[in-house]
Order: C-alpha cells, then sequence, then structure tokens
C-alpha cells in the first residue's frame, strides 16, 4: 500500500503524465487517501502549468491516467507486407528478385549466416524471439509469414 | 576434440550479433556487428576442422569479452549521439 501511494506521487511528478482531470478516474481506487491528494497537489502546484491546461484543470482530485500504447491487430497480410519489408531493406536482398515464394539460398542467392541476420531482423520487427532450432527451418518470406501467424494465433 | 558443426557456428554467429546489439556506446555496437559479420564472412569457407575450432574458441572468448564490456558499457552510460536519434533502438 504505502508502496503504491509513493508510485502514485512520483508518477505525478514525470512531466509525461501530468494530472489530467476527468481521464482516468477510478485508477487505483484504494489509494484515494488524503494524505495522497495533498501531496501530489503541493507536488502539482509547485510545477509551471502546461501549455494546454488552465489552472481550472487542476481541480481539487488530483488522478493520474494510464497511458497504454496501442498497436493494430496483426493480419496474414499486414504481417506479408511487413517481411517483404524487413527484405528488402536488407542489403543483399535484390528487391527485383524478391517475392513471397522465393527460396533463400536457392532463389536469392544467400547463405547460412544472411539467414541468422534475417531471422534476427523479423524478430525486431516483430517483438518475440524465434528458438534457434525453429529459426533454421525458416527458408523463405512465407514460411515466415505462417510461423509469425501461428505464435500469434492469427488464421484469416 | 570433435569439430564444430554447422548449427554450433550459427548459433555463435546468432549469440555474438545479439549480444553486440546490447553496447549502449553507438561507435562499439556499429563495430562489433561490423566486426564480426566480416570475420565470419571471411572464414565461411574453412575446411580444416582444427582451424574450425582454433576459431570457434576465439569467437567464444571474443563472446566472453562482448558480454563483459556490454555491462561495463552500461554503467557508464552516456548520451545518445546525434545520429543515433533517428534509429530505433
Amino acid at each position: 500500500m504505502a508502496a503504491r501511494v509513493l508510485a502514485r506521487c512520483l508518477r505525478s511528478q514525470q512531466p509525461w503524465s501530468g494530472p489530467r482531470a476527468g481521464l482516468g478516474a477510478g485508477a487505483w481506487p484504494r489509494a484515494a487517501g488524503t494524505v495522497t491528494t495533498s501531496y501530489c497537489q503541493r507536488v502539482c502546484s509547485r510545477r509551471p502549468p502546461l501549455p494546454g491546461l488552465t489552472a481550472q484543470s487542476y481541480g481539487p482530485i488530483v488522478q493520474t491516467c494510464r497511458q497504454y500504447s496501442d498497436m493494430p491487430p496483426l493480419t496474414l497480410e499486414s504481417i506479408q507486407e511487413r517481411v517483404l519489408y524487413v527484405l528488402k531493406l536488407y542489403d543483399k536482398v535484390n528487391p527485383d528478385k524478391l517475392s513471397v515464394e522465393s527460396h533463400f539460398m536457392k532463389d536469392l542467392g544467400l547463405d547460412s549466416l544472411d539467414q541468422v541476420e534475417i531471422i534476427m531482423a523479423m524478430e525486431d520487427e516483430f517483438g518475440f524471439e524465434i528458438p534457434d532450432a525453429e529459426a533454421e527451418k525458416l527458408m523463405s518470406p512465407q514460411e515466415i509469414v505462417t510461423y509469425i501467424a501461428d505464435k500469434r494465433d492469427i488464421y484469416e | 576434440m570433435a569439430a564444430s558443426t554447422r548449427p554450433q557456428v550459427l548459433a555463435l554467429y546468432r549469440a555474438m550479433l545479439k549480444e553486440s546489439g546490447k553496447f549502449s556506446s553507438y561507435s562499439y555496437r556499429t563495430f562489433a556487428i561490423r566486426k564480426i559479420r566480416d570475420t565470419f564472412r571471411e572464414n565461411k569457407n574453412m575446411l580444416n576442422p582444427e582451424g574450425i575450432q582454433v576459431l570457434m574458441d576465439k569467437a567464444s572468448e571474443n563472446l566472453e569479452i562482448i558480454r563483459r564490456q556490454v555491462l561495463i558499457g552500461h554503467l557508464y552510460e552516456a548520451k545518445k549521439l546525434v545520429v543515433e536519434s533517428k534509429e530505433l533502438h
């Protein structure tokens, strides 16, 4: 409980999560103790007001809001587009020869070291790890798309 | 001692690249990645098992060095360079 109150006070000091009236009401309802509120108010009143906010928007009760980032849902087409985009950026791939079905070694003339690098680029692009045993089986853009779709439970 | 197999070499290559990507300093990071890529490609046609083993031992030693240096680099982190501002990582 004490940790939560402290975290809340610290959060309200950070410029990116400044108080916004009306938003995020109900977040941490248990932490709405009087001590917390008054401390946050003191902290906030010491800060110069943000350009878009008037003094009124600070209000009697200071609320913090959580800001989550959002990601558009993955579809088979978007995965394929991103996979091909990453491959086009790889310097040894000829964008003219590249197609969804092309085999990295037979059609594109890459070696196994290039393939390792491509898989690492895919990990960076999609933000998850592909284990070694499975990485070495992925030999064409289509296989990568299928693998990623399987892992993320995307079927249409 | 048996010579290292192809999957072992590839796994080491992957591990080294991954570890080098963690350098906080731009110049160390780009140098390490460039050096690893170039050196593996330079020796990719080596057939002699003893030669491969010598290189693999050297690479494993260097992987440990990279690990330590990454850690030390994080202790003394500097500001990002201007050239890095558009990079994703």
